[in-house]
């Protein structure tokens, strides 16, 4: 390996380096961010200003103000000026609170047309910020394969082609990891973001950060897989980004008032210590412990959403991922994450594909993949989602679309909306893991039927209808994307609000802006319209601020105090709310309240809103769901469900006797979608915005977001 | 290896521990530096509880830098070199025994050198075998 | 009769708490069980009693990715 690298490294061109002052991190921020524009090969420093800080604080929010300036309604994402930026947020790279070293991405998605962000671990916002950079924007695109290299000790920064090193993920972190350190022990002191083969020849691409694990001696790699970013990051010709950062301390992030953050950080990890082996263990299976959940609740997606449980669930159980997770090691993406979810296989032996034979260790598997690659696909084999998941993040193919796209190729070729001839011979049936499998690698390396699946479930709805005609009522109602991103794995039928938390959210339908079903549907306690709109309005305000800030949603509500249920609002996890009022007022010297918490959300995820309709996207037209979202689309998904259903229409007072699946169906769907306008008319109210979906002048005024070219846009649309 | 030990029934409060515990660590004369806490009981007032570590290790596999290591002589010991200061190993201490400090990056930590059994007028803390 | 997350449930003579969690298939651990208002702790529901008319909410904490 070390000889390998010597080559590797000797074969770059230098393109361009330029060396900086370094920075000293005050109350969370250095004030600079680092551009680098890879047409010319500019490298430049730019000021963070009072602004930027006071409006978006950081994180998504530089991200987002950043884009906004870069791009005009018209930019494609291939074209030159979009950009891909990275950072974490103020409170991002302190080692005493679990879940605080995030990096969020901010671009435009090659699926979706508009503005994505995803937020992920691993090292590399962290050691970015400490190198001296708020954020790394980079915009235009090099020629040849190149790598950007940040030295944050010796302070400079270099562009760099490398020809020699492999785009795949696993093996590039590893080299690039190897190339960069000094020695085994300072392995941990560099990050890698890089991509893979697959994000060149899909539109699904994402990227990997890593982070390396010093008990098992190898690189881990976290995921920003929404939205096809490592697509772009391929379109732009990166290879990778490596930052090398040594010394970091407690201190490190330059707090105000460090006290505050420990208190808050001691106050978890002893919850964490004492709870979790009674509540979710997250340090024993990690997310992998939903699986099981969600077959209960019928809520696991099986067959493409058709159904929420299957009695072979089991066979995916966090039980059986336990066995294949090594156990007791410390597995934080970044320092001081006594959650420590980020489980992994050991000595996993591929059985396919291109690194068939060879023994790795394989970040999987969450309860996302899981659910996406196994039961949504009717596959119930645990060895297959591991593989599977292994070679997505290698290939740098987003693992939740890779799940949500399979599930709709699956069910159009059983329904014989396409067929051997248009796969290339592939059996693309639920359960069939070989096929399945094959696809991916088809994806991956863009051949055969994968170069028309890599491209998501939206352009697939329109190539199966204009190509091979296919129904488009009904390709429409079952292709699970809305505004072009492939769902997360949540059935979200029987759950009003949570039809709203996936179709209303800024990016498309992920969870990370609301997940009210048990809320909603098996607590009861969200009722009303106004009900349900209060709580479209609060979770995605309060969860928009973890990506200001680089950090985590899990520890936020994946662990709760012994006493949470007594409190007045439990959803909330209001002692939680209180340590993040503290670990940032303890970063940045400032006094905020819990109000002026969701405030800060309020302003980004409102002008995110604006992005999108800069876009041409933005209004309500975009938020309605394809209807296997909200009801069931056909006989069997109706007949699956048909006592709850039965029961519904009756107590609505329609008339059900004697009447087909067909026409009740229809009766249902008739109800549904009106309930779910209905739900948007009161969202839109209680965010203030327009019947349309698009904020007031009021609101942008009122949240300080009242800028000329925000006012200009949204003025046509009052 | 030789521990620190305690009868916290002999305690009589007057925290000359923590006082020669803290200028071993850090060359002052400050209690809140210390890796032995003398705590008076809430319930029963002139009476104490003694905290410091036993180094049973339970923190050395949480750790995600191999900063907690187990020393020569059976002490578990923190590697300041490796340490980031997250205190996962504070919050996941069986016995609460390990203690911070805003000015102080690294867990304050028992070293059992023995400084505070030394200083101890009524023997409630003294060495003797793990 | 009794009522369960706003729903019927048939009563039965000797039920606890456990019981109808089984019986709603609820194995989420995050949860908070309230009968008439008051919090019954983790440690009762096996051993805790229900009446014919109880109000039974049983409060799971969000979760999910």
């Amino acid at each position: 390996m070390v000889e390998n690298v010597i080559e590797m490294k000797k074969a770059h061109r230098l393109l361009a380096r330029m060396d900086y002052e370094l920075g000293k991190v005050q109350k969370g921020y250095t004030n600079r961010t680092l551009y680098i524009n890879l047409c010319d090969n500019t490298i430049k420093s730019k000021p963070v200003t009072q602004q930027m800080k006071d409006i978006f604080i950081g994180g998504r929010g530089f991200g987002l103000w950043y884009l906004w300036n870069a791009v005009t309604s018209e930019t494609k994402w291939n074209d030159p000026e979009n950009e891909i930026i990275i950072s974490t947020g103020p409170i991002g790279g302190i080692t005493q609170y679990p879940g605080a070293g995030k990096s969020l991405v901010v671009s435009l998605s090659p699926i979706t047309g508009t503005v994505i962000d995803s937020n992920v671990g691993g090292y590399f916002g962290p050691l970015l910020k400490f190198s001296g950079w708020d954020a790394l924007e980079i915009q235009g695109k090099a020629e040849k394969d190149v790598i950007i290299y940040i030295d944050g000790n010796n302070g400079y920064v270099t562009i760099e082609e490398a020809p020699e090193e492999a785009v795949d993920s696993h093996l590039a972190a590893e080299q690039f990891t190897a190339m960069y350190a000094d020695s085994e022990e300072d392995k941990r002191n560099v990050a890698v973001v890089s991509a893979g083969r697959g994000a060149e020849n899909t539109l699904i691409g994402l990227l990997n950060f890593s982070f390396f694990d010093l008990k098992r001696g190898v690189p881990r790699l976290k995921q920003a897989g929404r939205g096809g970013i490592g697509t772009v990051f391929r379109d732009k010709k990166i290879k990778a980004l490596v930052v090398k950062y040594t010394g970091v301390k407690g201190d490190t992030n330059g707090p105000a008032d460090k006290e505050k953050i420990i208190n808050a950080g001691l106050r978890l990890h002893r919850e964490i210590h004492d709870l979790d082996k009674v509540q979710n263990r997250m340090r024993e299976v990690g997310t992998a412990h939903l699986t099981e959940i969600m077959n209960d609740y019928d809520l696991l997606p099986v067959m493409n959403f058709q159904y929420g449980s299957h009695p072979d669930a089991i066979k995916l159980s966090s039980d059986v991922f336990k066995k294949y997770f090594t156990q007791g090691l410390p597995d934080g993406c970044w320092y001081g994450c006594s959650m420590a979810c980020a489980k992994a296989v050991d000595n996993f032996e591929l059985k396919t594909g291109p690194y068939k034979g060879q023994k790795v260790c394989v970040d999987a598997a969450e309860y996302e993949t899981i659910a996406g690659l196994g039961a949504n696909c009717g596959i119930f084999d645990p060895e297959y989602v591991i593989e599977a998941n292994f070679y997505c993040d290698t290939y740098g193919i987003d693992s939740i679309s890779t799940g949500t796209l399979m599930a709709f190729v699956m069910e159009c070729y059983e329904r014989g909306i396409i067929n051997k001839e248009i796969t290339g011979g592939l059996e693309l049936k639920f359960g069939n893991k070989e096929a399945a499998m094959e696809l991916i690698h088809q994806m991956g390396n863009g051949y055969g039927f994968g170069r028309i699946a890599g491209q998501g479930v939206r352009r697939m709805k329109k190539i199966f209808v204009e190509e091979y005609g296919a129904d488009p009522g009904l390709v429409n109602d079952i292709g699970m994307e809305v505004k072009g991103l492939e769902c997360s794995q949540y059935v979200s039928k029987e759950s009003l609000a949570q039809q709203g938390g996936y179709a209303l959210a800024n990016k498309g339908p992920q969870h990370d802006e609301a997940w009210l079903i048990f809320m909603d549907m098996v607590n009861k306690q969200i009722p009303t319209f106004e009900d349900k709109a209060q709580a479209l309005y609060y979770f995605p305000m309060f969860r928009t601020w973890f990506g200001l800030n680089g950090l985590c949603k899990l520890p936020w509500n994946d662990i709760e105090p012994a006493d949470n249920g007594l409190t007045d609002e439990p959803a909330k996890v209001p002692e939680h709310v209180r340590n993040y009022v503290d670990i940032f007022n303890g970063v940045t010297g400032k006094n905020i309240t819990k109000e002026e918490l969701i405030l800060q959300s309020e302003r980004v995820y409102n002008f995110q809103r604006i992005f999108n309709l800069k876009m041409g996207y933005g209004t309500r037209k975009y938020d309605i769901p394809p209807y296997r979202f909200m009801g069931p689309v056909t006989k069997e998904e109706y007949e699956s469900r048909a006592e709850r259903y039965d029961k519904q229409l009756k107590e609505l007072g329609y008339d059900i006797e004697g009447k087909t699946v067909e026409e009740k169906i229809k009766m249902l769907r008739e109800y549904r979608e009106d309930q779910y306008q209905k739900l948007c008319d009161a969202v839109y109210r209680r965010k203030g915005w327009t019947p349309d979906g698009v904020p007031t002048l009021e609101t942008v005024k009122k949240l300080g977001i009242d800028f000329p070219d925000v006012v200009e846009l949204i003025s046509k649309y009052q | 290896m030789k521990i620190v030990k305690t009868k916290p029934e002999l305690c009589n409060g007057c925290g000359a521990c923590m006082t020669a515990c803290s200028k071993v660590l850090y060359r002052v004369e400050d209690p809140k530096k210390s890796a032995i806490r003398i705590k008076e009981k809430a319930e029963k007032s002139g009476s104490y509880e003694i905290f410091v570590c036993n180094h049973c290790g339970e923190c050395i596999p949480v750790c995600n830098t191999e900063a907690m290591y187990q020393a020569k002589n059976g002490a578990v010991r923190v590697d300041d070199k490796k340490c980031v200061g997250c205190y996962i190993c504070v919050g996941f201490c069986p016995n609460n025994a390990m203690f911070t400090h805003p000015d102080i990056n690294e867990p304050i930590k028992c070293i059992a050198c023995g400084a505070c059994t030394r200083v101890c007028p009524t023997g409630a803390i003294y060495m003797d075998e793990k | 009769m009794i009522k369960v997350n706003k729903e019927n449930m048939e009563y039965q003579e000797g039920m606890t708490v456990e019981d109808v969690l089984q019986k709603k298939k609820y194995t989420f651990r995050m949860i908070t069980v309230i009968v008439n208002g008051r919090v019954v702790p983790k440690d009762q529901y096996a051993t805790y009693m229900l009446k014919d008319g109880d109000n039974v909410d049983v409060v799971h904490i969000m979760s999910g990715g």
